[in-house]
């Protein structure tokens, strides 16, 4: 190849890269300009959702917090994503450590069936919870809102920690097994220590999932509303703005436990 | 057929894997229970019931005799209100499936092979785009689409237009922007998460070879990373066309979805069986869709 070709080959892929991080430029502000509406019109003065806006203001949080509504949202989503999160960490696991510690015949039906509710709809999860509480005739609380939420993040939970367990070296059991250790021994003193970290990583995936879940939730939902369920409330029946401050306090909770937690996250891409 | 079935033909992974080891204490299976007992209760069983509750029939008002019948599935299949919301949800979720894909691809390229620092911190980016809140981002895009929003203002001031656009709210388009910019991110970091055990090295070979940027991304990348973008498809296509919420706020009378009067015949006093039988219709689609898909990757996969 002459030299000639080699230099425009390669202005050619630079010009590539450059128009590459164009994109990716434009796709990030894509991503981000949703939140920075909403940022901006949280501090706004009117209550009408013109642009641009006309005066500052921080009134729309002080309507957040004049009713007990929203703090009230909070603390029923924390309450079912630490119990959802605390169920799916221990049969979860348990089943991710068998499946991929023990194959068995018709452990492929098993993460089969552990998997099948992340294919399909929420609408289609909640509807069919719903019906079978109505059934139960069951009263439809914070506890049945688990129940579904459980269902919706366990396949993630399975699928993030069986990735991660694949990554051990089974000789380490082994060997614990070859020095006498017996398999609650065994489990107790090498298995957990070792796969601990996976299993909080996982965890958090749960705890974010169970945070936003809306679609399954609408259904099952009870008296006590979460999080999401407040912020429909708000947001399909009239223009509330204050619905703006909420979504900014989100993004910047988002942003610290995202900060905090970076290193799970850094670990599970690298 | 005869000996060389078994090379073109991959074998499913589940025989590829090494037999049991001896050492598998006979109780293991008894930690299955758990999951089991969970995943019959809440899921299986739930499913079922709803399953018959297709076949039963109703008498208005929410109230449902045990007299089974089809009349659900033929009030389904045949009622033009159904049909218009079921293209419009294969249409948006088809075309907004892609247009997902399309958009995410480059992005996790851009990640995965051109950042060398950095590449946590975009991740990171997108995560927070991701938990922001599924409905406030969808109300922050009616600030955006509405008449007096983000777009037909700015558009206004720079003379494109006279009059405010009223199609970009409450409209199909509307529906279809939001869907995607909701499925990106999820997207995003699966196909990241498909080019991670993909070798630098091998795109780099193939330049070396004579192929161009792009077509060393599509002959090298692209089958490599085909489980991210077949998961990528699948994610999009039951998360957008399964959505009953996005176009109850910025649909519209063109925007409505399947989703939409599947999720109205549970509330207060719908026609339950005919719900049941309408989702039951969509998870037909999505089956043949999975079952595309999968032949697709194996196809790619070769």
């Amino acid at each position: 190849m002459s030299t000639a070709v080699i230099r425009l080959r390669r202005r050619l892929r630079r010009r590539g890269i450059g128009l590459l991080r164009v994109y990716v430029a434009l796709l990030l502000l894509f991503l981000f300009l949703p939140l920075a509406v909403l940022i901006v019109f949280s501090f706004s003065a009117s209550g009408q959702l013109r642009f641009p806006i006309t005066g500052l203001s921080l009134r729309w949080y002080r309507e957040v917090f004049a009713t007990s509504a929203v703090t009230s949202g909070i603390l029923a989503s924390l309450e079912v994503a630490v119990v959802t999160g605390a169920i799916v960490a221990t049969v979860g696991t348990l089943a991710a450590v068998v499946v991929q510690r023990y194959p068995f015949r018709g452990s492929g039906v098993v993460t089969g069936v552990i998997l099948a509710p992340a294919a399909l709809p929420g609408l289609v999860i909640g509807i069919a919870l719903l019906n079978f509480f109505g059934d139960l005739h069951l009263t439809l609380s914070l506890m049945t809102v688990t129940v579904g939420h459980v269902i919706y993040t366990l396949p993630y939970f399975y699928l993030v920690l069986s990735a991660r367990l694949r990554r051990f070296d089974p000789a380490l059991e082994e060997a614990a097994t070859d020095m006498g250790a017996g398999p609650v021994q065994r489990f107790r003193l090498v298995t957990a220590p070792l796969i601990a970290p996976a299993i909080v990583a996982s965890a958090f995936v749960v705890l974010a999932l169970s945070w936003d879940e809306f679609q399954i939730t609408f259904f099952t939902i009870g008296d006590q509303s979460t999080l999401p369920l407040v912020i429909w409330s708000r947001a399909r029946l009239s223009i509330d703005p204050s619905v703006n401050a909420i979504g900014t306090l989100m993004v910047a909770g988002s942003l610290l436990v995202v900060l905090f937690t970076r290193r799970f996250i850094a670990e599970s891409y690298t | 057929m005869g000996i060389g079935q078994g090379v073109l033909i991959p074998a499913r992974r589940g025989r590829l894997r090494q037999p049991a080891r001896a050492g598998r204490p006979r109780w293991s299976l008894l930690l299955l229970l758990p999951v089991g007992i969970a995943l019959s209760l809440g899921f299986v069983l739930p499913l079922a019931l709803l399953f018959v509750k297709s076949f039963e029939t109703s008498l208005g008002y929410g109230q449902v005799s045990g007299h089974l019948t089809f009349s659900s599935y033929v009030t389904a299949v045949t009622s033009p209100l159904y049909r218009t919301v079921a293209v419009n949800a294969l249409e948006i979720g088809g075309i907004g499936t892609v247009v997902t894909l399309l958009l995410s691809y480059p992005l996790a390229f851009f990640i995965r092979f051109r950042l060398r620092r950095g590449q946590n911190t975009i991740l990171l980016l997108i995560m927070i785009s991701l938990f922001a809140g599924y409905i406030v981002k969808i109300y922050a895009w009616t600030t955006i689409l509405g008449t007096y929003g983000v777009i037909n203002t700015g558009l206004e001031r720079i003379g494109l237009i006279s009059q405010p656009l009223s199609v970009l709210l409450f409209s199909k388009i509307a529906v279809l922007i939001v869907v995607t910019y909701l499925s990106i991110p999820v997207s995003v970091l699966i196909l990241v998460g498909s080019m991670q055990n993909v070798d630098r090295a091998l795109l780099e070979n193939a330049r070396d070879l004579g192929a161009g940027g792009l077509r060393a991304v599509t002959s090298v990348l692209v089958p490599l990373s085909a489980t991210g973008i077949v998961g990528s498809l699948a994610y999009g296509f039951v998360v957008i066309s399964g959505d009953y919420i996005t176009p109850q706020l910025v649909g519209g009378t063109t925007g409505q979805m399947i989703g939409v009067p599947i999720s109205d015949q549970f509330l207060n006093i719908g026609d339950q069986p005919l719900g049941s039988a309408l989702s039951f219709l969509m998870l037909a689609v999505f089956i043949l869709v999975y079952f595309g898909l999968s032949r697709l990757e194996r196809f790619k996969g070769v």
